[in-house]
């Protein structure tokens, strides 16, 4: 099975599996601390823009 | 019923979690701009959790595995192409940059700067009319799945999609799209698991030269016994019996109009800080996009070959995928499963829901109201258009029959207003000559050949029409590009001698 599309798509599948594993802990760590971020500054918003 | 206590329990407690995170965000919603685009305050790797988790539904692991069943690898190739679009997009910042730079909550609003106010009302009519449309399966494809996976009686797929829709219902019409992005993190982690759990498992199940020389005997017959089960070539997307050129180079164009104008994605960047932001979300998640078909597309190819030795396949391809997990997964495994698909069928629907009702909200109803509404008003009326669609996707999710594959529905009725306001957008944007009535005509034009596909196939499959007049899918999608720029640059030199509106930005 040497045709160049076989060896394509063992590449993408392989590739997307290891991709998927590392984003898992990647954006698992970073997106809750943008959340926090995120609520924080939301909880901080002055009276009157919050009603605006 | 193959559920065992341990699964019952790891989806107990992921529904749980999500919607005790979905309600809790309902604190910080104080007006429209915070339910509609979560106050703007939505950074790269929270963008990128929401955008993958939006975009990976039941539905799209679905399509993709039938793809898979269908034409062996070569059906992962709208993935690549998709993941192509992205990148390109994110590093050139092609018509995102300037669109997050207008400061507008939707498309549709944009048009109004550029154009007039009734390009904005009617760019919003189709773009709901093709929204809804697209959106119309979703619950009954990802009752199918469950239903299929967990072994509950077929009879019990009313349900199944009325409690799914209640659960995603709740914390969408609290929150809003505070409350998306928060749960679409959650379901972005336990649906990544879940992936990836799938795809190791089938891989080791049926190993993967074992795989390739299978598939390659379900293309060429030459298993005893079974003859041909493949009909497409399961590598070679250009190969005359798998997708073919003209497929390709319409789902080329297709994918680049999908990443710039499909309101679901277009929503998480007016939602991004700014421009440089959206466009990293975009170059970040791009190869995310191969593996949205690759993955699935594994399972259909795994569905395929286990069906081919054992035999016992569902009738309708769409329920290989899943009878196939059905038997592989084993005990805790379903659970996990489970939970990832009703992570992601959660996470595509209240992002959906969301966007079709800010479009309805701001560009279909906010235009036609003379007395100002008050903030609460407002807020309780996009809440109620969420309940509505709910309603709507209920039915018609019950009601409709599929006249195709899942795949080529999705494309055709997304093609309904994609290849209309791709073209208002590029023109808008980057034609100083454009005009109000190159948008009418492009509006118009646009849409003609997905409605046509759609009310023909249907009369076709009823019986009412000679197969004959069946029109395929890639003829309805190319020829709604062409007749949309040829509306736009008609229209738009026709009626240059008029008094020109707003210049681009």
């Amino acid at each position: 099975m040497s045709n160049p599309f076989v060896i394509f798509w063992t590449v993408m599948v392989f590739t997307s599996i290891a991709w998927y594993a590392f984003l898992l802990f990647f954006i698992g760590v970073k997106g809750g601390k943008e959340i926090k971020e995120m609520t924080k500054t939301l909880a901080a918003r002055p009276e009157e823009e919050k009603k605006s | 019923m193959k559920l065992a206590l341990i699964d019952w329990i790891i989806i107990v407690v992921y529904l749980a979690g999500c919607m005790a995170a979905g309600i809790w965000m309902r604190r910080f919603v104080r007006g429209v701009e915070d339910f509609a685009v979560a106050g703007r305050e939505m950074n790269v790797n929270l963008g990128i959790a929401s955008l993958a988790a939006t975009e990976l539904g039941v539905i799209t692991v679905m399509y993709a595995a039938q793809a898979g069943y269908q034409k062996g690898f070569a059906g992962a190739t709208v993935g690549v192409l998709m993941a192509l679009a992205m990148f390109f997009v994110g590093k050139t910042g092609f018509i995102i940059q300037p669109l997050r730079a207008a400061g507008v909550m939707t498309i549709p609003e944009l048009f109004e700067k550029r154009f007039n106010k009734k390009v904005r009302w009617l760019a919003g009519f189709v773009v709901i009319l093709g929204g809804l449309l697209n959106m119309g399966i979703f619950l009954k494809i990802g009752g199918q799945f469950l239903i299929h996976v967990s072994g509950v009686p077929e009879t019990h797929l009313k349900w199944v999609m009325t409690v799914l829709l209640g659960l995603i219902l709740l914390y969408t019409t609290l929150g809003g799209m505070l409350s998306v992005l928060v749960t679409d993190y959650l379901q972005f982690l336990v649906m990544g698991l879940g992936i990836v759990v799938i795809s190791v498992l089938v891989i080791l199940q049926l190993g993967w030269n074992g795989l390739l020389l299978e598939l390659w005997t379900c293309w060429d017959g030459s298993r005893a016994g079974t003859g041909q089960t493949l009909k497409s070539h399961p590598f070679n997307p250009f190969h005359p019996t798998s997708w073919g050129w003209a497929f390709v180079i319409w789902q080329t164009l297709f994918q680049l109009a999908a990443v710039t104008t499909w309101q679901p994605n277009i929503s998480r960047v007016l939602a991004a800080k700014d421009a440089a932001t959206a466009r990293q979300v975009y170059m970040r998640s791009a190869f995310y996009f191969v593996g949205r078909w690759a993955l699935p597309v594994l399972w259909g190819v795994g569905a395929l070959v286990y069906f081919s030795r054992n035999g016992g396949a569902p009738e309708d391809s769409i329920n290989a995928m899943p009878a196939y997990l059905g038997q592989l997964l084993p005990i805790g495994a379903i659970g996990l499963v489970i939970a990832a698909m009703l992570a992601a069928e959660m996470s595509t629907d209240s992002g959906y829901l969301l966007t079709w009702a800010t479009v309805i909200y701001n560009d279909l109803i906010m235009p036609c109201v003379k007395r100002p509404l008050s903030q609460r008003q407002r807020l309780f009326l996009t809440r109620a258009l969420v309940l509505g669609i709910g309603v709507f996707l209920m039915f018609w999710g019950l009601w409709y029959e599929l006249p195709g594959d899942a795949w080529s529905y999705l494309a055709v009725t997304g093609n309904i207003y994609l290849a209309s306001v791709f073209t208002l957008l590029v023109a808008g944007l980057y034609w100083r000559r454009a005009r109000s009535a190159g948008a009418y005509a492009a509006l118009v034009l646009g849409a003609v050949g997905p409605v046509l596909f759609l009310v023909l196939n249907l009369l076709v499959t009823k019986g009412h029409l000679p197969p004959s007049l069946r029109i395929s899918a890639e003829l309805a999608g190319a020829s709604s590009f062409g007749l949309a720029f040829f509306g736009m640059i008609v229209g738009s030199l026709l009626a240059e001698k008029t008094p020109s509106m707003e210049t681009a930005k």
